[in-house]
């Protein structure tokens, strides 16, 4: 990160912000506007020009294409998108067609996007109707696309949107009234929160910090960057039960004493960004958002297509306008983080979570789930199960009770892919023993992580799902740490050469590969990737080892 | 008790903040890293710094990259366990798998630091096949100097990181993600198109050749490497310059220098091309015939002392004058005042302060008792508020310039006083885009604020300062509508900017040449004394009044005693114990009436009193204003010596021509701004036919009768630190890299903080002045409505004499006039079509510049292509106590030319 440039942007603060005006702008592609922006902001050209080219729908050759079509790993593994291909291609230039991923209609697959809006499941059959819309169907597209929901729990916490919502916000005015924050961040302590985006940071102890620090200005920022391919859960969130995640954020907000409240939300969901403007001007004029010398708003930045967003330093880069590459830590965001300020920055399923606790008691909360992992979870049941969707359940509950409540898988399974493109491949084995939690995962070798659950069909060659894991991580690698920047796209080689018969893969450059990544990456996606990679090699042996070479002495070239 | 962490097994005391690459390094113990450059912000990009941690003796060991995880207490380090050994091997071969396979015929070989790293982690072979890669990256080779290859980049951001956190320009960045991310220079249009300064600092801390200059500057052919002190502007930058048979190969700069950190501008790193132009003046010369003609030294050296013993005898040694250089060193300057003092018995001797600080000095001597910034450049880390007056410094002195804009980019409040939008001005809070010569109105209308708010320091103000109430009432009955008037800056932004300043806990002020070149310069440095004065802001850390001094020498030039009222030292002249203290130094008789000053001298020729004049190192032709006037006193005089290394202007017009040296090639030291005297050490022998200009003055002296060994640096420097007292403890050898501030005491101790208990007058003085118009503008400004004022830009040094002879000349190629986009409309003018420009003295033409940088009314321009002639439409207002020309206040008119 640039210290001056995050202190440059502060100067021209949230509301007159550089990647906004890319953004809105479609990435500002004329020299002269550019050249302007960059001096109004006190910044070079290289500067916006770097912000600009980072991301696929500002500049490059993924940007301002007609149609898209998801390439995430549900969609990959439905093997759905050739026929979605043909018939774009029916309708558009090959060369307007670009891709995205993902969608997050893993639900339904299928997914492409035109006109910046989203379409998934049967969609596709009804191209023809979608492109020459009668007069009124412009209007149903925008109104999201509704996410079947089940809550296993007894108490649904994050499933359950609030039915009036003047009640349910009083609950922050009464707050407000008899409580201090201090008494309030213990109960958030005690209820054991913990961050849903994947790591598991304590909540508690994270807004802690953030109201210790010293800062003229705090902010809370709501990571909606929801880039995980399989992953919908935010999405329903934020679509379904936008007013959870904004009291979260505005009690967050009164707790550390921050006074704005972001929501960076990923441009490939659009009607997230509309939900939640709508909730917003729901709440504009409640008085809870202004408390004497305490006030909150809320701000919704867009974002423009670069999975490394969802990593909360290149998130943070990006609304200031940098490129959002991945910061070291420390200082960590609590410390320093928008605009080299005093940040909490939560995933959108932790926010949605504090009306509950507040509401129940931290006591009720941690008495759901299973050891350190405490409350409920939401899980997305991709379009290989029977009924796919939204599950909450609670922490601790058995993978095969979700399995068996989503009824089964619609085709032959081999492995779940859970936790995004950085989480463990489960071979079916391992069905049977885990329980959704942080804990368990992790001792078996997997990760929980955001908890998206995909299933990988028999008929997925396991080299080609995993060449598309390295593919995946080359193509969003911020590009900064050298394990990730150069060794995913090694990875991505190695696989695509084998699977293509040029060359078979030397099993030993490619474990050094792994451990370089895995301990070398500065991020959890570079740190990451090496785990699916592992399962694969560990549990499909028999399926990969034919790729694998026998002699280790090929492909050497000698250092002069 | 300190805290301990464990590095391989030995406990080692950790300091605060340090990261645990820091502790390594600290304790010797290499760990090998290729995207690390300390004076840049921890990055962690290439992951190669991994060391094994444990939290106790016997815990798991985690990898954490070292460069930006911080130490702590009972950590257990392990720097070179055997998994992190082959982590650095793999990491390396991964780069290598898209790097050029062939370190032999790259110009960094032997002096690259991922050759060093890959030959560290013992890298032997790449295992990858041949993928994906940047090989076939064309190259950047449009820019005058800079280069990039990017085929050799390794994605470290070092370049990147420099230019945004050394330099500040932002001008590199990458283009793209992940593997396929890039750097750019600007819009991705290569070096020359973009807004490159050209500070090198990218190819500086590029480690490998991926971005180089066209001097292959990373190359090892040199034998040898000798650091000595740049002789351009005031900031005194540290260099190293490479030498082969005598030859320069490149410059660069050392990263422990005190001074600029490894850091430099484009003159200092790149404009050094003309030490042996084919212009290099290379034997004497004497006019004979009307024609200047070669002739041997001793020729030269026989016909100039029968000369100056005529006129001296005929005339008395009042005839004779000189005119010292600030850019020859200390030594010289030395013995050039000496040799007018001593060998010829006159105080006329003068120096190019005289057209610059001179305002400075003087006010600054009434104010506090010494005329010399009062501060340090690295006080600037410690300050928390910045006031310019009248300067640009990323222009004029461009390393202080960066670490200025740096510090405000960050955040620290910044108040600009000047007519023109400088680049400083866009970062500003506050810019006081005053009417040129209206300084003393904007800084009175401050301390009225100031005091007003009761913002005032009485502490400091009772204990430590003196005629403060004459000065409180009489800024209290400042007229403040006729005030705002004058300047023709809302009062409210003035306020503003007044009560911050007063507020900070530590404020710095810096001016420049747009506080001095003034009719009122010595009065608005009084004044920026008073606020600093008012407000407690001076005599500790981080405050203070800081004339950012124009000329690498020019403080030592004054220091040495060039002037014509106070000797070396400063010791006054029309005061008898001066007299007596310099006789006894001297050991010789020396003259008693106050000199003339240099506007003095060109009277003094004219009206036909003064008869010789030597020039050292100074083209007056050129530079000083009203032209036509000084030629004619030039023409005037019975002799004229000039010692350049070039045929000046002025030259051309010499009686006798020496050939002197330029600090390239010779040994002393230079005393920059903030009152650091740096050794200057020769890089190659004096051009062929040349002498070092030290030794021309003794050469001279002995001449004239004196006798005097050659020239010897220790001798010379001893002989200065018993005559001027703030030189006391200097002696060569104890001077090291980076120098000693003065005052040395005796004891060799230096001093980065003057007045901190009292003042060098014992109490500072407050000064009120009311404002005056200039006479220029009374005299002038209803037939020239226009007010023409001149400044520097970065890439030429005032009359180019030395930067115009190297490439930055294909980097600015004209001086412009800038016009604000209203006048230029009202006087049909077009942006880059010739102008007309007229004075009562003068006209020149020059280019048009569409501007918003320059209010209506105001027009600006630079000074670098004298064949322009802009003095001739300077004139001869000057400031009332020091005789400082009034450049910045030059009433005019325009109009457009067919």
């Amino acid at each position: 990160m640039s210290k001056n440039l995050s202190a440059l942007a502060r100067r021209k603060g949230l509301d007159d912000n550089l990647f906004e005006t890319l953004v809105d702008n479609q990435g500002l592609n004329d020299d002269s506007a550019r050249k302007a922006l960059a001096k109004k902001h006190l910044v070079g050209e290289s500067t916006v020009k770097g912000a600009a080219s980072f991301y696929d729908f500002l500049e490059g050759g993924n940007a301002d294409k007609k149609a898209y079509i998801c390439n995430g790993s549900s969609c990959l593994c439905a093997g759905t998108q050739s026929k979605v291909q043909d018939s774009l291609e029916q309708h558009f230039d090959k060369a307007d067609i670009g891709h995205i991923t993902c969608l997050g209609r893993c639900n339904k697959n299928s997914a492409f996007r035109v006109d910046g809006v989203n379409y998934s499941g049967d969609d596709i059959d009804r191209l023809d109707e979608i492109l020459n819309p009668k007069s009124d169907a412009k209007e149903q597209q925008q109104t999201p696309d509704p996410i079947s929901v089940i809550s296993l729990t007894g108490p649904a916490i994050l499933t359950q949107p609030p039915a009036d919502i003047d009640s349910y916000y009083a609950l922050f005015a009464d707050i407000a009234a008899q409580q201090s924050p201090q008494d309030v961040l213990k109960q958030i302590s005690d209820s054991g929160l913990r961050g849903r985006g994947g790591a598991g940071f304590p909540t508690g102890f994270k807004w802690q910090s953030c109201r210790d620090a010293q800062g003229d200005e705090k902010y809370i920022v709501c990571n909606a960057d929801e880039g995980d391919p399989g992953a919908f859960s935010d999405r329903y969130l934020l679509e379904q039960n936008p007013h959870s995640v904004l009291f979260g954020m505005l009690m967050a907000g009164w707790l550390t004493g921050a006074r704005i409240g972001v929501l960076y939300i990923r441009d490939e969901y659009p009607e997230a960004i509309s939900q939640c403007e709508q909730a917003i001007a729901q709440i504009k004029d409640q008085p809870l958002l202004n408390q004497g010398d305490w006030s909150f708003r809320f701000k919704i930045i867009k974002g423009a297509g670069a999975y490394i967003c969802g990593e909360e330093t290149a998130l943070l880069r990006s609304i200031e306008g940098q490129r959002p590459i991945v910061s070291v830590r420390p200082p960590f965001p609590t410390q320093s983080g928008l605009f080299g300020l005093p940040t909490a920055l939560n995933n959108v399923e932790t926010f949605a979570s504090v009306h509950w606790i507040l509401t129940h008691g931290a006591k009720q909360f941690n008495a759901l789930g299973n050891g350190r992992s405490t409350g409920t979870k939401l899980l997305s049941l991709d379009a290989s199960f029977n009924k796919p969707g939204i599950y909450e359940v609670e922490m601790g509950t058995p993978l095969k009770q979700v399995i068996e409540a989503a009824g089964g898988f619609a085709l032959s399974i081999k492995a779940l892919h859970i936790g995004g493109p950085l989480g463990g491949i489960v071979p079916r084995q391992y069905f049977d023993q885990l329980t959704v939690d942080f804990e368990s995962f992790q001792q078996a070798g997997f990760l929980l992580g955001h908890a998206s659950i995909i299933g990988i069909p028999e008929t997925m060659p396991m080299a080609k799902y995993v060449q598309h894991l390295f593919e995946f991580t080359a193509a969003e690698s911020c590009g900064k740490c050298f394990p990730c920047r150069l060794g995913a796209t090694r990875g991505e080689e190695m696989f695509s050469s084998a699977i293509k018969g040029q060359s078979k893969i030397n099993r030993e450059l490619l474990d050094d590969l792994l451990e370089t990544m895995k301990l070398g990456s500065l991020c959890a996606l570079g740190g990451g990737v090496p785990l699916p990679v592992e399962n694969a090699l560990q549990w499909f042996e028999h399926e990969l080892k034919p790729f694998m070479a026998a002699d280790l002495s090929i492909a050497i070239k000698e250092v002069n | 008790m300190s805290k301990t962490a464990y590095l391989n097994g030995i406990g080692y005391a950790i300091e605060d903040g340090e990261s645990i690459l820091d502790f390594c390094r600290r304790h010797h113990t290499e760990v090998p890293t290729l995207c690390d450059d300390s004076r840049l912000d921890a990055f962690g990009s290439c992951r190669v710094c991994s060391v094994d941690v444990a939290l106790t003796s016997d815990g798991p060991c985690k990898v954490v990259a070292s460069c930006h995880t911080p130490v702590a207490e009972n950590m257990y380090i392990y720097s070179d366990s055997e998994r992190v050994q082959k982590l650095r091997r793999n990491i390396v071969e991964l780069v290598l798998s898209d790097h050029p396979p062939d370190c032999l015929t790259c110009e960094s070989n032997g002096n690259c630091e991922l050759q060093d790293v890959a030959g560290q982690t013992g890298v032997r072979q790449i295992r990858y096949a041949k993928g994906k890669n940047h090989l076939d990256q064309p190259k950047d080779v449009d820019h005058p100097y800079m280069r990039m290859d990017l085929s050799k980049c390794i994605n470290c951001y070092r370049c990147v990181r420099a230019c945004d956190e050394i330099q500040g320009e932002f001008v590199l960045g990458v283009n793209g993600r992940g593997f396929d991310s890039r750097i750019i220079a600007g819009a991705d249009v290569g070096f020359n198109e973009s807004d490159c300064v050209s500070c090198g600092a990218c190819a500086h801390t590029c480690p490998t050749a991926a971005i180089s200059d066209k001097f292959q500057s990373k190359s090892v052919q040199a034998t040898n490497k000798v650091r000595t002190v740049c002789s351009y502007c005031g900031v005194g930058c540290n260099l190293e310059v490479s030498v082969k048979n005598n030859q320069i190969l490149s410059v660069s700069a050392p990263n422990d220098a005190a001074v600029n950190q490894g850091h430099t501008c484009l003159k200092g790193r790149y404009a050094w091309r003309f030490y042996n132009h084919p212009d290099r003046l290379n034997t004497p010369l004497i006019r004979r015939d009307g024609e200047l003609q070669a002739a041997s030294w001793d020729e030269a050296y026989q016909y100039l002392a029968e000369r100056l013993n005529a006129i001296k005898d005929s005339h008395g040694a009042s005839a004779i004058a000189g005119i010292s250089s600030s850019r020859c060193t200390n030594e010289e300057n030395y013995l050039m005042q000496k040799m007018l003092r001593v060998a010829l018995g006159t105080n006329n001797i003068d120096c190019c302060a005289r057209v610059c600080h001179s305002p400075t000095a003087y006010g600054m001597q009434q104010s506090f008792g010494t005329g010399a910034a009062t501060n340090s450049i690295a006080d600037l880390k410690l300050t928390e508020f910045i006031m310019v007056i009248g300067a640009n410094p990323t222009s004029a002195h461009p390393v202080t310039g960066a670490k200025i804009k740096q510090k405000v980019m960050k955040g620290t409040p910044l108040v600009v006083i000047d007519p023109v939008e400088t680049e400083l001005a866009r970062y500003a809070d506050w810019h006081i885009q005053l009417k040129p010569g209206s300084n003393v109105a904007v800084l009175n209308m401050m301390a009225y604020y100031i005091i007003e708010a009761g913002l005032v320091d009485q502490n400091f103000i009772d204990n430590r300062c003196e005629a403060w109430d004459e000065y409180r009432q009489a800024i209290m009955a400042l007229d403040l509508d006729e005030m705002e008037r004058v300047c023709e800056v809302d009062r409210e932004l003035i306020k503003n900017a007044a009560i911050a300043y007063a507020k900070a806990d530590k404020a710095m002020s810096f001016h420049g040449l747009g506080v001095t070149e003034h009719s009122q310069g010595s009065r608005t440095v009084m004044s920026i004394a008073d606020l600093a004065m008012m407000t407690g802001h001076i005599g500790r850390p981080g405050v203070g009044v800081n004339p950012l001094r124009g000329q690498n020498n020019v403080q030592g030039a004054a220091d040495m005693g060039c002037q014509p009222h106070q000797g070396a030292g400063y010791l006054p002249l029309d005061q008898a114990a001066s007299l007596s203290y310099y006789q006894s130094a001297y050991n010789s008789d020396v003259a008693t009436d106050v000199g003339l000053k240099i506007p003095q001298m060109f009277e003094a020729a004219i009206s036909g009193q003064l008869k010789a004049l030597w020039i050292m190192g100074e083209d007056v032709a050129q530079t000083d204003p009203n032209q036509d006037h000084v030629l004619n006193a030039l023409q005037s005089l019975e002799l004229l010596v000039v010692q350049e290394i070039f045929l000046s202007e002025t030259a051309k017009l010499a009686d006798v021509v020496l050939p002197g040296t330029s600090f390239l090639e010779k040994t002393g030291t230079f005393t920059n701004g903030e009152r650091r005297i740096q050794r200057v050490n020769a890089a190659v022998a004096p051009h062929p036919g040349c002498k070092t200009d030290g030794q021309i003055m003794i050469d001279m002296m002995n001449h004239l009768g004196q006798n005097l060994p050659d020239f010897e640096i220790e001798q010379v420097l001893d002989e200065i630190a018993k005559v001027v007292p703030f030189f006391a403890g200097v002696k060569w050898h104890e001077l090291g890299d980076n120098g000693k501030q003065w005052p040395v005491t005796p004891e060799g101790l230096d001093t980065q903080i003057l007045h901190t208990e009292s003042f060098k007058r014992g109490k500072g003085k407050f000064h009120f002045f009311d404002y005056q118009k200039s006479n220029e503008l009374v005299l002038n400004e209803q037939t020239f409505p226009f007010i023409l004022t001149t400044s520097r830009d970065l890439v030429h040094y005032n009359a180019g004499t030395m930067t115009r002879r190297t490439p930055n000349e294909q980097i600015m190629k004209e001086d412009v006039l800038l016009i604000n986009p209203k006048d230029a409309q009202s006087k049909g003018i077009a942006d880059s079509s010739k102008v007309r420009l007229f004075s009562e003295r003068g006209e020149i033409s020059l280019k048009a510049a569409l501007s918003d940088k320059v209010k209506p009314g105001v027009l600006f321009t630079t000074f670098h292509f004298p064949e322009l002639m802009v003095n001739r439409v300077t004139g001869d207002e000057h400031d009332s106590e020091t005789l400082c020309p009034e450049y910045k206040v030059v009433a005019v008119d325009i109009e457009a030319q067919l």
